[in-house]
């Protein structure tokens, strides 16, 4: 038991090191909060069932990364809210916010957008963010290196046109 | 205002979580949800069904009044039932312990989920089609040996091309229920994922 209880303080000291990790997953693939909590409590179980295999061989959050994918593209619960495609704020007065105010509005319109995109789509633009190379993609995703490319470039194009189309410059 | 990739890569890896700390209890909830999962609990409640199905079952020699020798009938398709759900039900046990690598690949790991759905539907789908049509059969008899006179009466006035074709308008039927409720119940989670393994595969 000790044995145990000392292999769950590891993982959960592990887990909350990367715990943003999960949580832009989760609001990439849920746009309800709720569900978005939902989705976190699902990766971290299945990252909790899967912790036995994980032998150390690779970083800690290159193996997060695959389950935490694996789980959102297979998760079933349905977000039945509808994707809210109005702009977040039409009058956007730069002068009156500082940085860190902008930084957030650009990603919660980022977060708006990827809403709009199929689940392979937020699996590849969530690596690109997380500055994965094509190589890495690729592996992450079971695709080939060339496969990858063509894919993230049209998702990339697919999100600018969204993001455009809902009121930012791009 | 402008945006572009570069900018929005900076600010996504500067986005710090300010979401409360994963307890040790969250590792101890669980009804999972994979589509995997989903069936899994599914077939569970099926087996409870299917366990309550076959005592009610056992009691239709009493309830109906049937005769020493058609209760020995009824006894052979009773044990033939029996055992084929015993040996459907043991591959879904196989299915229901056998839990999905999640570490490997996406691609993998999707068609790892899609594959063992589609396997467990169609044993689920035999399953379903074998017991109907022991049944079937069950109740041909029946109707043959202990309502004959009434039966001869009806088939005497019915010509065989009549009879053959309600034989296979009841096939069909069959057919149709089981593929609807292995769809309804099981085959549209095997659609969602199948859509993600040729999203995957589109080049």
């Amino acid at each position: 038991m000790p044995l145990m209880k000392e292999t769950e303080t590891t993982f959960l000291t592990l887990i909350n090191q990367h715990k943003a990790i999960i949580h832009k997953v989760s609001k990439m693939y849920m746009n309800d909060v709720e569900l978005q909590r939902d989705l976190f409590q699902e990766i971290v179980m299945q990252l909790w069932k899967a912790y036995p295999s994980f032998k150390g061989n690779s970083k800690f959050s290159t193996w997060m990364y695959r389950v935490a994918l694996n789980t959102a593209l297979v998760y079933f619960k349905k977000d039945n809210r509808k994707v809210d495609k109005t702009p977040l704020d039409e009058n956007i007065d730069i002068v009156d916010i500082n940085e860190s105010e902008l930084k957030e509005e650009k990603l919660a319109y980022l977060y708006k957008a990827v809403q709009e995109l199929n689940a392979v789509e937020k699996a590849l633009i969530f690596l690109f963010l997380e500055n994965q190379s094509h190589r890495e993609i690729a592996e992450n995703l079971g695709i080939t290196e060339v496969n990858a490319r063509v894919k993230l470039n049209r998702t990339k194009e697919k999100l600018q046109f969204i993001i455009k189309k809902n009121g930012y410059e791009f | 205002m402008a945006m572009n990739f570069d900018d929005l890569k900076n600010d996504w890896n500067a986005e710090s979580s300010s979401e409360p700390n994963v307890s040790a209890d969250m590792l101890k909830i669980k009804q999972a949800r994979t589509p995997v999962d989903i069936i899994r609990r599914k077939m569970k409640h099926e087996f409870t069904y299917q366990i309550v199905a076959l005592i009610l079952m056992a009691a239709f020699p009493y309830l109906f009044g049937f005769s020493p020798h058609m209760k020995l009938i009824f006894l052979a398709f009773f044990a033939i039932t029996c055992g084929f759900t015993a040996h459907y039900f043991f591959k879904f046990y196989r299915f229901y312990k056998n839990s999905c690598d999640m570490t490997m690949d996406s691609r993998k790991s999707i068609l790892w989920f899609f594959y063992e759905m589609k396997l467990n539907i169609e044993l689920y789908k035999a399953l379903t089609y074998i017991i109907a049509f022991i049944w079937v059969g069950f109740i041909s008899v029946y109707l043959l040996i202990e309502k004959t006179g009434a039966i001869n009466k009806v088939l005497a006035k019915l010509s065989p091309s009549y009879i053959l074709l309600n034989c296979f308008i009841t096939i069909v039927i069959i057919g149709v229920i089981t593929e609807l409720w292995a769809w309804y119940y099981y085959g549209r989670y095997l659609k969602r994922v199948k859509t993600i393994v040729d999203e995957l595969d589109f080049e």
